[in-house]
């Protein structure tokens, strides 16, 4: 053997125990270590991939349930929307419909109105008539002195003022633009 | 080593560079067994202690394990799972069955290159009769799972190529040169990392060395030296560090190739 100890074969003492301790070694790491070391390991890798997959099922769920928020919310507004045209829409032909009732309300009162005073002032035109006539007679056999008679009267004035609102009817009734102008023309007459 | 370079001799100056290696053979313990030499040596010793670190760190680290790791499980599940996915299995998935063994092997002979790196202590793993055991070891190993995985026949005929031209003479041939390329492998195995960790010893102890010269009869070298000695001789020894974890890799690597080559051999 090499006395320097650098080429040292065979070196008997070395060479023994190496493969005593290494047997040893091998041994005691293969049935000892390495076990526990490869369960923990694994079991942690199992653990982790089950996080994974729970995380990805959880991620998944979440993402419907966001579409499925999504689509309600999409759903709502649109049903919303409806409503606000519908009511729109329905608050417009409510409008429209006050509104032509309320005109129809106002033509009726005008036409009313409008009668009555036609009415009114048939009315008094007789009255005023029938009074002319009275003073007319009155004045009138004042003046002469002697009692007409009266029924005689009453046909010569009745006459002669249909004469006179003949005459004016043939004469007036050409300007006349509304029915509303030719009744003050005529009151202002009267 | 008190005394100056111009007072040694050569044969002084070799005995303190290769110093290690001559007191590694110091016998603590007189054993014999069946006449064969068994003595308890200083590099048994060293042997001894780098075994038991070697267990002592995996061991510990495995009976601590813990749901949320420290940085030690760390290391020692970055061991492991290093010798599942990085040794186990590079050929085929029934290669990983081997990295227990590949993996003990690389941890072992890292403990051994680092704890040889220790002041005073012995580098086991620059004795050839170390290496050359543990690549042995490998060619057996990768014998026997030869023979086990493709049969004796199948894989002794599987040393020769098929289709070989003049079979008469190519196939006996052949034969020849693939077992001497075979029988290379733990003989290269075993040289590489001896020649590894010793060089690198002997480079370290030579540039220490050359600090002898300091304050010698040549004035020049004698300043220079101490600038030269002390950092070269760090910078290799931060270099042996990095070769410790290398060669540890290698010899770990190729023993698991060896094997499964041997497993898939019928394959290729």
């Amino acid at each position: 053997m090499d006395p320097t100890g650098i080429f040292d074969i065979p070196n008997t003492s070395l060479i023994f125990w190496e493969v005593v301790t290494f047997a040893i070694l091998l041994f005691l790491l293969i049935r000892y270590v390495y076990p526990p070391i490869r369960d923990m390991i694994n079991n942690r890798q199992a653990r982790i991939e089950e996080a994974i997959d729970e995380a990805q099922k959880t991620r998944t769920e979440a993402k419907e349930l966001l579409d499925e928020y999504r689509r309600q919310l999409d759903e709502a507004r649109g049903e919303s929307r409806r409503i606000l045209d519908e009511s729109r829409k329905q608050a417009e032909a409510q409008r429209t419909r006050t509104k032509e009732e309320a005109r129809e309300e106002g033509d009726r009162i005008i036409q009313r109105a409008r009668e009555e005073i036609d009415r009114e002032r048939e009315s008094t035109i007789r009255e005023i008539r029938g009074e002319v006539a009275d003073m007319v007679v009155t004045a009138s056999s004042r003046v002469i002195n002697q009692k007409l008679d009266r029924g005689e009267h009453d046909r010569l004035i009745q006459e002669s003022l249909d004469n006179l609102e003949a005459s004016q009817r043939n004469g007036g009734n050409g300007g006349n633009g509304g029915s509303r102008a030719g009744s003050e023309t005529e009151s202002g007459r009267v | 080593m008190s005394t100056m370079l111009a007072q040694m001799n050569s044969e002084e100056l070799r005995s303190e560079i290769i110093h290690t290696w001559e007191v590694g053979q110091d016998v603590y313990l007189e054993l014999s067994l069946f006449g064969i030499d068994i003595s308890i040596t200083k590099a048994v010793i060293f042997l001894w202690i780098g075994a038991a670190i070697t267990f002592l760190i995996m061991f510990v680290g495995s009976r601590m394990l813990k749901n949320r790791p420290g940085a030690y499980q760390v290391i020692v599940e970055e061991l492991y799972g290093f010798g599942r996915n990085s040794l186990g299995g590079l050929m085929g998935e029934e290669g990983k069955k081997w990295f227990p063994y590949t993996l003990t092997l690389f941890i072992f002979i890292l403990v051994l290159n680092l704890i040889g790196l220790v002041p005073n202590s012995f580098p086991v793993t620059s004795s050839i009769s170390f290496t050359l055991v543990l690549a042995l070891l490998t060619f057996v190993l990768a014998q026997y799972q030869g023979i086990r995985s493709n049969g004796v026949g199948t894989y002794v005929a599987a040393f020769v190529p098929p289709n070989m031209p003049a079979k008469p003479i190519m196939v006996p041939f052949m034969f020849v040169i693939e077992w001497i390329s075979e029988l290379s492998k733990p003989l290269t195995l075993a040289m590489r990392l001896y020649a590894n960790i010793l060089a690198g010893h002997l480079l370290i102890f030579i540039f220490l060395s050359f600090i002898l010269y300091a304050g010698g009869t040549n004035t020049a070298i004698g300043l220079a030296m101490p600038f030269l000695s002390v950092p070269m001789g760090l910078a290799l020894y931060g270099f042996e560090v990095f070769v410790a974890v290398l060669q540890a890799y290698i010899f770990a690597i190729l023993t698991q190739i060896y094997i499964e080559l041997s497993m898939y051999k019928a394959e290729h």
